[in-house]
């Protein structure tokens, strides 16, 4: 068992340090400085400038923030993954959770903590139904739900579009009316903690959900019936689990994490609601996080933190010269790397299973 | 899918494999991280302390959605900081090559992400790392430098082509803006006069975003063309479209060449923009159709004329019959200095306009010509402006009276 | 009618990537692999090309064409890394697609800023060129629809579904690649070495992706940015479902979809149509896609072993 978990966190640790290093080769090849792109992630995260020796803790703020929204799109790609459900519409299922959250910020009137309260329920609720229906066509039909989400993640963008400028309505055709008070998780005190970061009580919501995860994966038998059933289908199947109702039950709670992720970015980090231009790549960095983060909750907090260093430390890089892209190549060549040492393990495994025939271990988790 | 995702895993098989691979690694990572820190650490070494002390005053500028190679109005900008290096002895950096002519200041750029959501982290980022003065690009930055320049008091704050509530010469921001449409009221006119030979012409403006600032142009063009020829007063005659809702419709050639294309296929002779970099699909357009257009913000001919040797460009830029020029690299100049010279910049709010230069059409060797038979009648309506006799509507509804009242 | 004849050719125009990107996962998906690696590998084909074009302009008229080859060779060095890590290492391949995406999204800027010291390709002056067929163009009716303004990938898309139909369905070489998709033990037992033909599928998915890549940016903008190629890939892959994983299918698909973006710009002038948000035209695609699925569910029209990591040892 021990050494079971050595190779867990050796696996993303060397991708990791694989696509730093590659990261720091690609800028020495095309003539940039790597030491700045390190400066850079270091101040991002501590909030210490190593070059000026200066300290702002304005970048922890923003390093928090930029973590939030991944580490809950993370928790969702990570809990359908539990399943063996690929769940790649994390981002349209945080669009989704954002326009329900805009809903309720904009049409309900209710008490300070309350509000808060329903703006968060309401963006899980919708975002779970969001992810529970590519669930339901899974469960049904056997379509995939691959090609389902990446559908519906376009579908959620131009939806939110169109509700921002036609329903909700807006004026400067970027952004809905400002919310009230009441539905915000913006709080100018833990701003002004941080010298004027966008700092916001999001992190609650955040790290419960963390904790919800492990919870329900670990010690529930509900937990332990999604991982049956994402370990052998049929098995689960003859053991008498409810697998039809199993994946649908994951893909709305993945949807769930995702659409609080929506409520925490709209409420916390912006206090309206937005136009999109685009896929904002939520969902595709819970997908990195998940990965990284081996699929369970502590190692997607862990994993959540490192790529929100990286988001974090963008706008540093660049002011040193260092374009920011090079964020989204080590994220890539990091998930890549962990892609091929699936692969690798695999072989590996395979290597051994044709020496030893019987082998009662447990499938990786 | 039936691919696994979370494989078997064995330890003793992969054991060498990954320590041997994580040793390699960690040697490159070592390597490199070493090597940076190594030219970190002299670069900081020679400019820390006189960087923080008493080295150049530092300037920041952070571009609008689409950044530099737009051929409008963030190169603009970048030109406006290139002649204050020049003129004034400063230099940019951040990139191999970048102009240096000296040391009076020290200017770097950014640019803000596609979606444009890390805007007031690029401009706080720039303040805390010594710039005193800071340029924020483009009217979407406003909210972003409202709340910045509170936090920053230290650093002065230059909105470009934006506006913020309550400024006075006190403020720690100077909101710079354009009579956008007094130019465009000229590009309207010259449309009309280039577009009157045929009786059932018509002309064509795209604008980028649909907000109140691009309707300016808008409206300037239209009230400019029905002033200039009798035909262009009737309905349906100018025809107008957006190429989209969000910043980004300043950085889509590709849509705007399909709306230019549509127009001059229904009739469209002169087509004028004001789209950013999304422009350069109306010229094409133009190229295409052999019919006329109108660049904005720069002189944007002379970005083809200067690609000597291509002749689709040569053709491409003489098919630009004029731009309105938005002299934000004036602009820019003009503040730079006074930041320079004086070591403050005054807030508050200036305006450019025709009788500053600060908006005008563009006149340059290629276009003479064509100009030639306009020329004195634009002078003269640019002077009624100047004086005030003409009064250039600023928003559709205005231009609308304004083309009524014409009849 | 002025409209009709203005729009046909423009949603034939955009309709030309969407069906060669599409062809290239027919490739893929029929041996066997799943690709969602379109998007990225468009992006990276269609830097190249503008990369290539804008280098080659003042010296070449043809310089398009050669943007053109160069895309399609970028895009099949790009899947080869796709195709190693889901073929060799047997890594899942939705995660080594995603890995591909995200990749070519921060590699194609960052090559830009290294390049053109700007964050997208610097312009190209022409690009591809519209082109008038001479004779043709004045049949009646027919002609200024197909013949007249056209976008030169449309041919060649055309001419793709064609050479796809008859080497996926009438060539022994497809019938084999098809076995591997469908059954690969089977495959194996008949002696054709699914790998191999599993490479050959990611490796023409490449090399048309990154040729669909080419053609959107240089026939649709002036220079590759980071929005270029905006979810093309994806939309792609709906052609490819939309259209039961067969050519002739996937051309009707891509002819459609076209056609939902040029409505998109020309709604305000088409009576009928005005006042639809463009974003109902912006969804459609995506919209039919999973009402396909929902049609399709059941019947088995794509391959069935796409995505299944292929082993040897399995029987």
């Amino acid at each position: 068992m021990s050494k079971r978990n050595t190779t867990r966190l050796l696996v993303p640790l060397v991708a990791i340090l694989l696509g730093f290093a590659l990261g720091a080769l690609v800028l020495i090849v095309t003539g940039r400085n790597p030491g700045a792109m390190f400066l850079a992630m270091f101040q991002g995260a501590t909030g210490v400038n190593l070059k000026a020796g200066s300290f702002n803790p304005r970048y922890i703020g923003e390093f928090i923030i930029q973590s939030m929204p991944i580490m809950l799109s993370g928790l969702s790609v990570a809990f359908a993954f539990r399943t063996g459900l690929f769940n790649i519409g994390a981002e349209g299922q945080l669009i989704a959770g954002s326009v329900a959250a805009t809903a309720v910020a904009l049409w309900v009137e209710a008490p300070p903590v309350i509000h808060v309260l329903l703006v968060l329920l309401a963006a899980a609720v919708v975002g779970g139904l969001w992810g529970a229906i590519p669930g339901f066509l899974k469960a049904r039909f056997n379509i995939h739900e691959v090609v389902i989400t990446i559908m519906m993640n376009y579908l959620a963008l131009f939806l939110n579009n169109w509700m921002v400028l036609y329903v909700f309505g807006s004026k400067d055709r970027i952004k809905t009316a400002l919310f009230p008070a009441t539905a915000l998780l913006k709080d100018d005190a833990l701003s002004a903690l941080t010298n004027g970061s966008r700092l916001n009580w999001g992190f609650v919501p955040v790290l419960l959900s963390v904790l919800l995860f492990w919870f329900v994966i670990e010690k529930t038998t509900f937990g332990y019936s999604l991982r049956a059933v994402g370990f052998n289908k049929d098995g689960a199947r003859y053991a008498g689990m409810r697998v039809e109702r199993n994946m649908v039950l994951s893909m709305a709670i993945a949807g769930g994490f995702a659409g609080l992720a929506g409520a925490v970015l709209t409420t916390g980090t912006f206090n309206y609601g937005r136009f999109l231009p685009g896929a904002e790549g939520y969902g595709m960095d819970g997908i990195a996080v998940a990965l990284v983060g081996g699929n369970g909750a502590f190692g997607v907090f862990f994993s959540a933190l490192l790529f929100g260093m990286l988001k974090a430390a963008q706008p540093l890089m660049q002011s040193q010269g260092v374009p920011k892209e090079i964020a989204s190549i080590i994220q890539a060549s990091i998930v890549l790397f962990i892609a091929m040492s699936l692969g690798i393990e695999t072989l590996i495994s395979k290597l051994r299973k044709q020496k030893i025939e019987a082998l009662g271990e447990e499938a990786g988790v | 899918m039936k691919t696994r995702l979370t494989p078997r895993r064995t330890v003793q098989g992969m054991r060498p494999a990954f320590w041997v691979m994580a040793a390699i690694l960690v040697l490159i990572f070592a390597g490199c991280a070493a090597r940076g820190q190594e030219q970190a650490g002299a670069r900081a070494g020679e400019t820390q302390e006189a960087a923080a002390r008493s080295g150049p005053p530092k300037i920041g500028l952070v571009f609008d959605v689409g950044g530099r190679g737009d051929g409008a109005f963030n190169d603009s900008a970048y030109a406006g900081l290139v002649e204050a290096a020049r003129e004034l002895g400063g230099r940019i950096v951040g990139e191999p090559g970048a102009p240096d002519y000296g040391s009076r200041f020290e200017a770097r750029c950014l640019s803000s992400k596609l979606e444009g959501r890390d805007r007031a982290q690029l401009l706080s980022v720039l303040a805390e790392d010594g710039c005193r003065l800071v340029y924020a690009v483009g009217f979407l930055f406003a909210d972003s430098v409202a709340r910045v320049a509170r936090e920053h008091p230290n650093t002065h704050f230059v909105l470009i082509d934006g506006s913020i509530p309550d400024l006075s010469s006190a403020s720690n921001v100077t909101a710079v803006s354009f009579a956008e449409h007094e130019g465009s009221f000229l590009a309207g006119a010259l449309a009309g006069y280039a577009a009157s030979g045929n009786p059932r012409a018509k002309v064509g403006f795209i604008g980028g975003m649909d907000t109140p600032l691009i309707r300016r142009f808008q409206s300037g063009f239209a009230a400019g063309a029905a002033y200039a020829a009798l035909a262009f007063r009737e309905p349906g005659r100018i025809l107008v479209q957006y190429v989209g809702k969000d910043g980004s419709a300043f950085a889509d050639p590709k849509t705007a060449k399909a709306i230019a294309e549509l127009m001059y296929s229904t009739g469209a002779e002169v087509v004028y923009h004001a789209a950013g970099g999304s422009g350069a699909g109306l010229f094409e357009a133009a190229r295409e159709a052999g019919k006329l257009a109108i660049g904005v913000d720069s002189d944007q001919a002379l970005a083809y004329f200067a690609k000597a040797g291509d002749p689709h460009a040569r053709e491409t830029g003489s098919r630009i019959v004029s731009s309105m020029l938005k002299r934000v690299d004036r602009a820019v100049f003009l503040t730079a200095k006074e930041f320079v010279e004086r070591g403050a910049v005054e807030g508050g709010y200036r305006v450019y306009s025709l009788a500053d230069g600060g908006v005008a059409l563009a006149r340059n060797e290629h276009n003479e010509r064509s100009l030639a038979p306009y020329v004195a009648r634009l002078d003269e309506l640019s002077a009624k402006i100047v004086r005030g006799e003409i009064k250039v509507p600023e928003t559709p509804e205005a231009a609308a009276a304004f083309i009524a009242g014409l009849k | 009618m002025n409209i009709f004849y203005s729009m046909v050719p423009i949603a034939f125009a955009y309709s030309a990537p969407l069906v060669i990107a599409a062809l290239g996962g027919l490739f893929s998906e029929r041996s066997g692999i799943v690709n969602i690696a379109l998007e990225g590998i468009m992006m990276v084909g269609g830097f190249t090309a503008a990369s290539v074009t804008v280098v080659l302009e003042p010296l070449t008229p043809a310089a398009g064409y050669w943007g053109l080859l160069a895309g399609l060779c970028a895009g099949v060095v790009f899947s080869a890394l796709h195709a190693f890590t889901s073929i060799n290492l047997k890594a899942n391949q939705v995660i080594s697609g995603t890995a591909l995406n995200i990749l070519a999204g921060g590699l194609t800027v960052y090559l830009a800023q290294i390049f053109f010291h700007q964050q997208r390709t610097a312009a190209f002056t022409r690009g591809l060129v519209k082109v008038t067929v001479p004779g043709l163009a004045s049949i009646p009716l027919v002609g200024p629809l197909f013949f007249v303004n056209a976008s030169p990938p449309f041919y060649i898309a055309i001419a793709l579904v064609l050479v796809a139909w008859f080497v996926v369905f009438k060539t022994p070489f497809g019938l084999r690649l098809r076995a591997c998709g469908e059954h690969p033990q089977a495959a194996a037992s008949m002696g054709i070495d699914v790998l191999a033909m599993r490479y050959i599928g990611v490796l023409v998915s490449g090399a048309f992706a990154g040729l669909a890549g080419s053609a959107l940016v240089l026939t649709q903008d002036i220079q590759y940015t980071a929005g270029s190629i905006h979810g093309s890939g994806f939309i792609a892959m709906a052609c490819l479902i939309f259209g039961k994983w067969n050519p002739f299918g996937v051309l009707g698909a891509g002819i459609f979809f076209g056609l939902a973006q040029a409505l998109s710009l020309y709604a305000k002038d088409i009576p009928f149509l005005v006042g639809i948000p463009s974003e109902f035209f912006y969804l459609l695609p995506y919209a039919l896609t999973i009402i396909a699925l929902l049609v399709f569910a059941g019947k088995s029209v794509g391959p069935k072993a796409a995505g299944e990591i292929y082993d040897a040892g399995k029987r």
